[in-house]
């Protein structure tokens, strides 16, 4: 009895083109906007993980024991050339360096500036750390080289100083002395903001090392090729570090990027869903409307004998066939749209005046879209879920048609 | 920056001053450049000394003056007390080592300062904590030479070049010593660029147990409008003997 | 057309009703269509509102103003001289809606022997006190030698309330100040830096330990609109106790935080059109369908002699009628519902399941409960969206009934 029930829907489905064919429209609109949405929100997750890890921040990190409370730039792995080997042969990674810092204070003449000193490994930073890509002025330090440092613009209008001057640096050592080097400005960094300006003030590793007397590195920062992969290499990667040493997620390190990324992803759901409430409504006006117009052939089907929950039965079966059929459109219409939002995105530097960086954290306001097989089951269960629900309404109505009192009324 | 320097005993220098004096009149020859630096390098220096000095500290908005007295022993240990003004008064500074206390007489409290903050400014003057008991050997870290003469003020330019490899503030030096004595009469301090960027000059030569050193200096930064730092010992004793337990926590806070 | 209007507008409103299910159910679609665009503009509308006050309202104000150097070099001797007079003289300004002057003096503070490095901040305790600033909600004022201290600073010294804690630091004419305060509470504010770093005391306190007299480092203006910042801004410089010193709107003093309401009301803005699209379908679904329904009826029209141009007349106003029925209802419901919502607060956390009731980003604090506001472009710009809809979608329609052939639509 389903098949001929079934039939019957995709005859009765058949017999009002433009209507059934408005339905599909109206279902297959609401399924891509709230593909779009759902895309975009997945988007965002790597959004905020490309900032982190274009500031230098990393998708993953491995820390000192007691970094976790205490952040102390003084602190130092217990083996960080260990850890870095163990991070590079982790599959997945892209990138990892080692990075060690410390307080200083540079001066030139009587020009004295406070900051932090890192000291990073040449080859691999530029990857990690996206405001060292490109020098304003002069060149970025080299492998193998020692004695020279980067600067931001800013620390260097501070000092007064220019491109090729050798600035003292001086820090406090381990055992409380005072320590002092010189190097060489051999690149100056615009970041076009004060701020993040001073957040670039860059030796060779060994050359930091040299100075605090300090050996080692205080943080190993891993980048991976796909964000998604951030909390299973943190569990490989922490089997595989030197005892003692920690290492921590993006989302550990920079909570408040975690915090508006979760705050984000709660509001675009809560749109999403007014945006299939809305397309709800369209399609069970129409259904409702639909079953209305058929009241007469339902008392016909009545009278014949169709029981209540058979008529329910005909009546979700060709809202299911209308979801099916707005799920085929969507997909159609959506996929490729979703793939180009993936891949070209979402440019909002004309609105937001190019790239910015705020507090240490790099924003490229463009946002990519999520493109993946969970489009298919998203489409279809927003479709399906949409549509019977839709019918719901219309459904129990037509199960309550009285043959007698319907066949009696004029269409 | 106040560069204490530590002097040694030259009976033989104290005899060329001697001559020097008398042959004022007629054009001197030319010292050696490098005697000269290892007797500036000498001229503040002891094994521990104790001394009274005033502090003038001229900023575009006023002019605040301190009286401190200050015992320093070795290279490790000093301790500096506020005399004056009656505000300040008792505030003291204690280093040993690596650490650094502040005692605080007006709340009774006594503070130690956290090594980070170690590379600030010692009481709101121009010089760093570390600077107070810093050695600085001219003799080591610069070549020098004679460059020329003065005639008023009668002396002799010096001027020192830093060595390659060595870590400084200063790439060029150059400093007025006088005829009598070799004492020096004003530093030129240029910074690694070539521009000048401070000026010290010695004044008010004065006998401290036995050595002739001037006891006024006042130091001016080039780039900044209105700003200088004197300082004029009071009372300065080489070689002193110091009670063992002054560079102690307890003695700083009954420090007086 | 020969007939007046009234008639035909008549005439589409009987239409509408002669099938009562079906026009309410499409009614009852746009309608809530309509609410729901509303409601969400209303929570758009607080949201760009809501980040620039909590920007705005604690640290920032609308408009500060400084002496030239302090904000490049942050030196404690860089300050506003005669603050009293300056200060009266904006409160007297009609445009002014308040002023805090503060001080800001790096200091060392110490509970026991160990120093921590802190940032003293002095600020007019009344107009901090006031809502969506500062220390909103302060209930009781601070007296002599008292501070508040930030929470997480006080859990780095291991703080409570009642201690008293030794304060060092350099006076503004370079001789050492220092004193005992006792920390009468802990502090969280909505900045990060505050509740990480800060002493809050009253500025006279402050000016008294740091040898100040009447200065300040930064006076923060609030004006009538935060949106005049930048003209009030303007207004200010020129005036005689603002004169050499520099005064800059929010978004000039903070231009990342400005880059980030920026940001956050484009993707805010790209999603309302994304809900217009969705709308707008929903609208023009309806109309298509109810008039697509009706083609036998259009057949016997014609066929009585009723001009092609009549019926497309009747089927445009029916559907504009529908969409202006529905616009009404649902702008009702929906400006009813934000009013509510106002009035009451929606709390997010506990309409998303119990999540925190706020959040930290960006070194703020940004409270999650919700109150959503209209203007009136709001819901001019929504019924005007679904009038235009409506419109169209009854074009198609209209067209094709003015083309039909009598016979072969009453076969139908």
């Amino acid at each position: 009895m389903a098949w001929v029930s079934g039939q019957y829907a995709v005859r009765s489905v058949g017999r009002n083109v433009r209507r059934t064919i408005l339905s599909i429209a109206g279902i297959a609109i609401g399924c891509v906007l709230a593909l779009f949405m759902e895309s975009m929100n997945r988007g965002h997750g790597e959004l905020f993980a490309r900032a982190g890890s274009a500031s230098g921040v990393g998708h993953v990190r491995v820390v000192p024991a007691g970094w976790r409370e205490r952040r102390d730039s003084r602190l130092r792995l217990a083996d960080w050339q260990a850890d870095l080997a163990s991070a590079r042969a982790i599959p997945g990674v892209t990138f990892a360096t080692a990075r060690a810092r410390a307080q200083a204070l540079l001066a030139v003449g009587t020009h004295v500036v406070p900051v932090e000193l890192a000291g990073v490994q040449p080859e691999i930073e530029p990857h990690t750390f996206r405001y060292v890509q490109k020098m304003h002025e002069g060149r970025y330090l080299r492998a193998g080289e020692t004695g020279n440092i980067v600067l931001g613009r800013a620390l260097v209008n501070r000092l007064t100083a220019d491109l090729d001057d050798d600035i003292v640096a001086t820090t406090v050592g381990p055992k409380g002395d005072i320590q002092s080097a010189l190097f060489r400005l051999v690149g100056i960094v615009e970041t076009g903001n004060d701020d993040s300006d001073s957040a670039v003030c860059q030796v060779a590793l060994e050359d930091l090392q040299h100075l605090t007397q300090f050996p080692g590195a205080g943080e190993v920062s891993v980048i991976l090729g796909d964000y998604r992969q951030i909390d299973a290499v943190r569990a490989q990667l922490a089997s595989r570090v030197a005892t003692g040493d920690d290492v921590m997620t993006l989302s550990e390190i920079a909570p408040d990027i975690e915090g508006h990324l979760n705050q984000d992803a709660a509001v675009t759901r809560f749109v999403s869903w007014i945006i299939l409430l809305i397309v709800l409504l369209g399609v069970a006006s129409a259904q409702l409307a639909a079953v209305l117009e058929r009241r007469r052939e339902f008392a016909v089907l009545a009278a014949l004998g169709m029981s209540g929950p058979r008529l329910v039965g005909l009546v979700v079966q060709e809202a299911l066939l209308l979801g099916a059929g707005g799920a085929a459109l969507a997909i159609v219409a959506g996929v490729p749209l979703v793939w180009k939002f993936a891949h070209t995105g979402l440019d909002f530097r004309r609105y937001v005046g190019g790239s910015y960086s705020f507090q240490g954290v790099l924003f490229d306001p463009v946002v990519y879209g999520d493109f993946g097989w969970w489009i298919v089951w998203y489409i279809g269960a927003v479709s399906m879920g949409a549509t019977i629900a839709a019918s719901l309404y219309p459904a129990w109505y037509a199960a309550r048609t009285d043959p007698a009192v319907a066949l009696r009324v004029a269409q | 920056m106040t560069e204490n320097r530590q002097r040694g005993i030259f009976l033989g220098l104290a005899a060329i001053a001697a001559i020097s004096a008398a042959a004022l009149a007629q054009p001197a020859k030319p010292p050696d450049a490098e005697t000269v630096l290892a007797y500036l390098d000498d001229l503040y220096r002891s094994k521990s000394s104790i001394a009274r000095a005033e502090m003038i500290v001229t900023s575009p908005r006023s002019t605040r003056t301190m009286r401190l007295k200050a015992w320093t022993r070795g290279e490790d240990e000093a301790l500096i007390v506020v005399e004056a003004p009656a505000r300040e008064e008792g505030t003291s500074t204690l280093r040993v080592g690596p650490n650094l206390w502040n005692y605080l007489p007006r709340i009774a409290r006594t503070i130690r300062v956290p090594p980070s903050m170690m590379l600030g400014s010692w009481m709101g003057t121009d010089f760093t904590n570390d600077d107070l008991v810093k050695e600085s050997s001219l003799h080591k870290d610069f070549e020098s030479r004679i460059d020329r003469r003065s005639d008023s003020p009668p002396g002799w330019w010096l001027g020192l070049t830093v060595k390659p490899g060595i870590v400084g503030r200063w790439a060029r030096i150059d400093i007025l010593i006088s005829d009598d004595g070799w004492l020096p009469l004003q530093e030129h301090h240029f910074d690694r660029k070539g521009r000048l960027a401070r000026t010290m000059v010695f004044d008010e030569v004065r006998m401290f147990g036995g050595r002739r050193v001037p006891a006024h200096l006042v130091l001016t930064p080039t780039d900044v409008e209105g700003q200088r730092t004197e300082m004029r010992y009071l009372e300065l004793e080489f070689d002193a003997k110091i009670p063992d337990d002054t560079f102690s926590l307890s003695r700083l806070e009954r420090s007086r | 057309m020969a007939m007046p209007l009234p008639t035909t507008w008549r005439i589409a409103w009987r239409n509408l009703w002669r099938n009562p299910r079906r026009t309410g159910l499409a009614l009852a679609a746009i309608g809530l269509s309509v609410t729901l665009v509303l409601l969400y503009d209303g929570v758009l509308r607080w949201e760009a509102d809501w980040m620039v006050d909590t920007i705005t309202g604690p640290m920032l104000g609308h408009v500060q103003a400084h002496a030239r150097e302090w904000r490049r070099t942050r030196s404690m001797d860089k300050t506003l001289r005669d603050v009293s007079k300056t200060v009266a003289a904006l409160r007297a300004d009609p445009d002014v809606a308040g002023v805090d002057a503060r001080v800001y003096a790096p200091a060392l503070a110490a509970l026991g022997e160990e120093g921590f490095a802190v940032m003293v901040m002095g600020v007019d305790m009344d107009e901090a006190a006031r809502p969506s600033r500062l220390l909103a909600g302060l209930a009781a004022p601070i007296g002599h030698r008292q501070v508040l201290m930030g929470n997480l600073l006080a859990a780095q010294m291991g703080v409570k309330p009642g201690d008293r804690i030794a304060v060092v630091g350099q006076g503004v004419d370079g001789s050492l100040a220092n004193d005992l305060f006792t920390v009468v509470a802990l502090l969280t504010t909505q900045v990060d830096m505050v509740n990480r770093q800060a002493l809050v005391m009253p500025i006279g306190e402050a000016q008294d330990l740091f040898a100040m007299s009447d200065e300040a480092h930064e006076l923060v203006i609030y004006g009538r609109d935060v949106d005049a910042a930048k003209t009030l801004a303007a207004h200010l410089q020129q005036l005689p106790a603002l004169a050499g010193d520099e005064v800059l709107d929010w978004k000039a003093a903070e231009p990342g935080m400005n880059e980030l309401v920026q940001l956050v009301e484009v993707m805010w803005v790209f999603i309302l059109v994304l809900v217009f699209v969705a709308a707008a379908a929903g609208v023009a679904n309806t109309a298509l369908m109810s008039t697509f329904e009706r083609t036998h009826e259009f057949g016997m029209l014609l066929a009585l002699g009723t001009t092609p141009s009549r019926i497309v007349g009747m089927i445009v106003l029916e559907s504009l009628a529908l969409g202006a029925t529905g616009a009404l209802l649902g702008t009702t419901l929906g400006a009813a519902l934000v009013a509510w919502a106002y009035r009451r607060g929606i709390d997010y956390a506990a309409l998303t399941g119990g999540g925190p009731t706020s959040l930290s980003a960006f070194g703020l604090r940004w409270s999650l409960v919700i109150y959503p506001r209209l203007a009136f472009i709001d819901i001019v710009r929504v019924v005007a969206a679904v009038m235009v809809t409506s419109l169209v979608a009854s074009v198609w329609p209209a067209l094709r009934a003015a083309r039909l052939q009598p016979a072969r639509a009453l076969r139908e």
